[in-house]
């Protein structure tokens, strides 16, 4: 089968949802693995099949295209989503064990929605993949219902997100009545021109993206949400959904564009200095390891935006490297913390004390990652972080450059003091650490994934500056 | 084209932390035999350079090149001129005797060797490199296991915060070694955020197309764009070389290190952030040279009264070494800003001799504090007939320091100050002399009253035994060094020379 056609990857997955559904209906037994085992299985398929593909194509009249981008969105949501999937095998809670196969079928749903949001070049299908994005995550989140947290967590996730929704919707209509059609070929032109109805409503989508991608002042649903939900999933949700919503504003906001891209540098540029400033003073008073993910995570948000406040060939190039050594790095840190709390129990920086006497590895691990987040050489972190400042100061934005390496110290503030209790601090109790089989390839990957790309980025650099000129060419 | 001997040094220390990693659990003989070797690769490369250096051609010299990221122009390109070529043989003296000095350790060996030798390379790597990208790799490298240095193996002072801001200093833990530890790494990492972004910029304005520091060196960069720019780099590298009034870190971190991350830091990478200045800075920056030069040499006077007199106020005897490199990095900021001849030699010579003094300073407070278990200078007294090998030692240490004729640290401040008084601001010497006054009324006093002085009544202090074995080692080289240094300043001057007078043609000076 030629992958390289639009909607064979959506179809696949599609089928692999069906087969996992039917799957729970036909084996009702606790303590089953299966199901979380066929859609591993059936995500490496469709992530090999994702890489296999050539761009190029365009379906339903060019509201759904198979280019560049989509595939960069498409081949980046399957990854995490497979490394999601690992971890998730390695859960034991009880929940997990009864209602394993509901997890992944909801799981495969908002995954699919992703990757439908990858190749949307209409306006309702963008909207539509969104939801289909956010729905099942609402859900995912309280889905350790027992869980005091679970419940409060999914609701304050789900009231914002739907707020959000509301919000792009609204725009989204604004932006409908200046083109006069849903498709978002027809954006460019009336930017040009510098229609007010046209700026007005992509300014109210970039607030409705905002939640989404948890820029601040948008920001508030995350460290709950984080907090509340179980590790793997929150791995998860910390990359995929906001790269869905960073592809969502390249489409909208740069794609075509051209010189016009221009018009929103003093607002994004604004949303990236306070995202970085903002997330990284609040991640310092943090003891729960999650929450401060979460914050560190708001400041991450901050940096993407200055690349993308380039509005550049490099500048969007830089973002794109800029999230999958995130990913590495963010997923690859909240695996350590699923390990840690597997044994401990708990989510607090406390339960670090010792951590390189008790299981060196696992502390060597977190060590890199948090490492590699916070911008030092050799990591994926480093490259992504100069990359996103060389497109800054290429476009003259010296200052805000300035702030973000500044803010990159106050980051390595807080993840050294991780790094103390897990290096400096006598463990508690000196037993090593269990790491279940699967975890432990998720974490191997991850680790992988922020090596390679540390020491050696010049592929994905170039792969990824490719990418970021066809956005500038088509027209 | 031989061998790539440049990376030989750098990369050997770092080929024994692997093997130390992967095989030195629980087998400590195994872990320093082969940080030794390490080590001893590193200088028998930098003693073959020392060698091989063609002082006449002068330049750069001993090039290797291997393209790292060709899309942006970042080469892995290595080469040494005079000045680096002291600094990297400061940089393998240093560790060889940082190794013995830490043969000791006890705790987590494995760890701790690792850590140091890691760190090593970076400090090689920074000197080695010409590509600007690969010097700040490096330079990172040489910064952050510090943090875990300090932090592990480091001591807390014994003297606790006291004053009118006592309590808040108790309350943050200024004084503790965890403290140190986090203060240290984040005021170099701010450095290295202002390097970044003023790397960047240089990058940018040249076109985009090479990081290599020959590269940029042809460009004519913008006064403007100069001005700021060079104004990063002196924050940037000057946090690291102690500046006023960035300096804080460093009296904090070298008392609270671990004997040989002490050594190392003070007598190296320290040294690290003027090289910066001087390469970076003042190199690719002419106009910016000109125009800031005042501001460099105003402060550097700053530091080396400042240093002195607050080296004077302390009780603690490692804060008093420390404080003495705050004093001592501002003669060689100083003979940089004075931008002759003389000043910049005077600069880098002080640079490789304060380096071995604080090495050798460092070394001996170590050993003072394993046998005495304290660094109090005023209950300690009468030393010297218990360890007589230690006191003669730290007397010449401290002779140096305070610039006696045959010691290293005499040529090296009787430069800075005749290139001081034949500056443009000539006034700048009398901050000098009189920081090299006050030098000599603290070392005397300290060394008073710990060695030469009347006996302590601390029961604590009444038998204890000199340097023993391996301790002997690290003692005799940096000394040796010193005093040969001190008597032929010309080993040094001669290849200082030949890197400061094209620097100097750059900058218009002469």
């Amino acid at each position: 089968m030629n992958t390289s056609y639009p909607l064979v990857i959506e179809s696949g997955l599609f089928t692999l949802l069906l087969a996992v559904f039917l799957l729970g209906l036909v084996r009702r037994r606790a303590d089953d693995l299966l199901a979380g085992w066929v859609t591993l299985v059936g995500l490496a398929g469709l992530t090999l099949a994702a890489w296999s593909a050539e761009p190029g194509r365009v379906a339903l009249e060019g509201s759904f295209v198979l280019d560049e981008l989509s595939l960069f969105g498409k081949r980046l949501f399957l990854l995490s989503g497979l490394l999601s999937v690992l971890a998730t095998l390695a859960m034991t809670h009880p929940s997990f064990r009864r209602r394993g196969t509901e997890y992944y079928v909801v799981f495969l749903a908002s995954l699919l929605g992703m990757l439908v949001l990858a190749s949307a070049r209409d306006l309702i299908v963008l909207f539509v993949a969104f939801e289909l994005m956010s729905i099942p995550l609402y859900f995912l989140t309280g889905f350790l219902k027992g869980e005091d947290a679970a419940p409060e967590g999914a609701m304050k996730f789900f009231l914002i997100g739907s707020i959000s929704s509301a919000v792009i919707l609204y725009g989204l209509s604004f932006v409908y009545g200046a083109a006069g059609t849903t498709n978002m070929a027809a954006i460019p032109p009336a930017v040009a021109v510098g229609d007010p109805l046209m700026l007005l409503g992509l300014g109210l989508m970039l607030g409705g993206l905002g939640f989404k991608i948890a820029a601040v002042p948008f920001h508030m649903w995350v460290p709950d949400t984080y907090e509340a939900a179980n590790t793997p999933f929150v791995a998860w949700i910390s990359i995929a959904p906001k790269a869905a919503g960073f592809v969502a504003i390249l489409r909208l906001y740069v794609e075509g564009v051209g010189e016009a891209a221009v018009l929103w540098v003093p607002l994004i540029a604004t949303l990236a200095a306070v995202s970085i400033v903002a997330g990284n003073l609040m991640a310092i008073p943090q003891k729960n390891i999650k929450r401060l993910l979460a914050y560190s995570g708001v400041a991450h948000i901050g940096y993407l935006l200055l690349g993308l406040a380039a509005m550049s060939v490099s500048g969007v190039g830089m973002v794109l490297f800029y999230l999958v050594a995130y990913l590495f790095g963010n997923m690859g840190a909240f695996f350590v913390v699923q390990a840690v709390n597997g044994a401990e129990q708990s989510d607090d920086v406390e339960a670090y004390r010792g951590l390189a006497r008790r299981s060196p590895m696992l502390a060597l691990s977190l060590l890199l990652f948090l490492l590699s987040l916070g911008g030092i050489p050799f990591m994926a972190g480093f490259w992504a972080k100069l990359f996103v400042f060389w497109a800054a100061i290429e476009q003259g934005m010296y200052l805000l450059a300035f702030l973000g390496a500044v803010l990159t110290v106050v980051a390595l503030y807080y993840y050294l003091v991780v790094a103390r209790r897990m290096y400096i601090e006598d463990p508690a109790v000196p037993t090593p650490i269990p790491v279940p089989a699967p975890l432990m390839v998720a974490i191997g990957g991850c680790l992988a994934g922020i090596i390679v790309m540390g020491v050696y980025p010049e592929p994905w650099v170039q792969a990824f500056l490719r990418v970021a000129l066809t956005l500038f060419s088509t027209n | 084209m031989g061998w790539p001997v440049l990376s030989i040094m750098t990369w050997a220390p770092f080929a024994s932390a692997l093997v130390i990693m992967a095989l030195g659990r629980s087998r400590p003989a195994l872990v320093r035999w082969t940080a030794l070797i390490g080590t001893a690769v590193s200088m028998v490369c930098a003693l073959w350079l020392y060698v091989n250096y063609d002082v006449a051609t002068a330049g750069f010299q001993f090039f290797e090149e291997f393209p790292l990221v060709p899309s942006m122009g970042i080469t892995y390109q290595l080469a040494i001129d005079g000045m680096s070529l002291l600094m990297v043989l400061l940089t393998a003296i240093i560790i060889l005797a940082g190794v013995f000095a830490s043969w000791t350790v006890k705790t987590r060996d494995q760890e701790f060797y690792a850590l140091l030798l890691l760190l090593v390379t970076g400090v090689f790597g920074v000197f080695v490199s010409l590509d600007l990208f690969v010097f700040f790799l490096f330079y990172e490298i040489a910064v952050l296991p510090m943090y875990l240095l300090i932090g592990i193996w480091g001591s807390s002072g014994e003297v606790r915060p006291q004053g009118l801001f006592g309590w808040a200093f108790g309350r943050t833990g200024v004084g503790t070694k965890e403290y140190a530890a986090m203060k240290l790494t984040l005021y170099l990492l701010l450095g290295s955020a202002f390097i970044l972004v003023g790397m960047l910029a240089l990058y940018v304005a040249a076109g985009s197309t090479s990081f290599s520091l020959l590269a940029l060196e042809a460009v004519e960069f913008d006064p403007a764009l100069q001005s700021w720019v060079f104004l990063a780099f002196y924050i940037g590298f000057g946090i690291l070389a102690a500046i006023f009034p960035f300096h804080t870190w460093s009296p904090d971190g070298h008392a609270s290190a671990p004997t040989a991350v002490s050594m190392l830091h003070a007598g190296v990478l320290m040294k690290l952030g003027a090289y910066g200045v001087i390469r970076i800075g003042m190199g690719l920056l002419p106009d910016a040279t000109q125009q800031w030069v005042w501001l460099v040499g105003a402060i550097a006077c700053i530091n080396i009264v400042y240093g002195a007199l607050s080296a004077m106020a302390q009780k603690d005897l490692k804060y008093v070494i420390a404080y003495s490199s705050v004093s001592h990095m501002g003669i060689v900021m100083l003979g940089a800003a004075t931008l002759t001849e003389n000043g910049m030699n005077g600069a880098v010579f002080q640079m490789f001799a304060h380096g071995i003094m604080t090495g050798l300073f460092f070394a001996l407070v170590g050993l003072v504090y394993e046998k005495a278990h304290s660094r109090e200078i005023f209950r300690m007294g009468g030393f010297a007939t218990m360890m007589p090998g230690i006191a003669v030692a730290f007397t010449i240490g401290g002779l140096s320091s305070l610039g006696l004729p045959a010691t290293a640290g005499f040529v090296a401040e009787f430069l800075t100050f005749l290139g001081a008084w034949s500056s443009a601001n000539s006034w700048w010497l009398f901050p000098a002399v009189i920081g090299a006054f006050l030098t000599s009324l603290y070392v005397l006093r300290v060394v008073r009253a710990i060695f030469w002085g009347p006996k302590s009544d601390d029961p604590r202090f009444q038998e204890l035994p000199d340097a023993q074995g391996t301790e002997w080692v690290a003692i005799v080289i940096l000394v040796g060094v010193l005093v040969l240094f001190g008597v032929l300043p010309g080993l040094a001057i001669t290849p200082i020379d030949a890197s400061t007078v094209p620097l100097l043609m750059r900058l218009g000076g002469m």
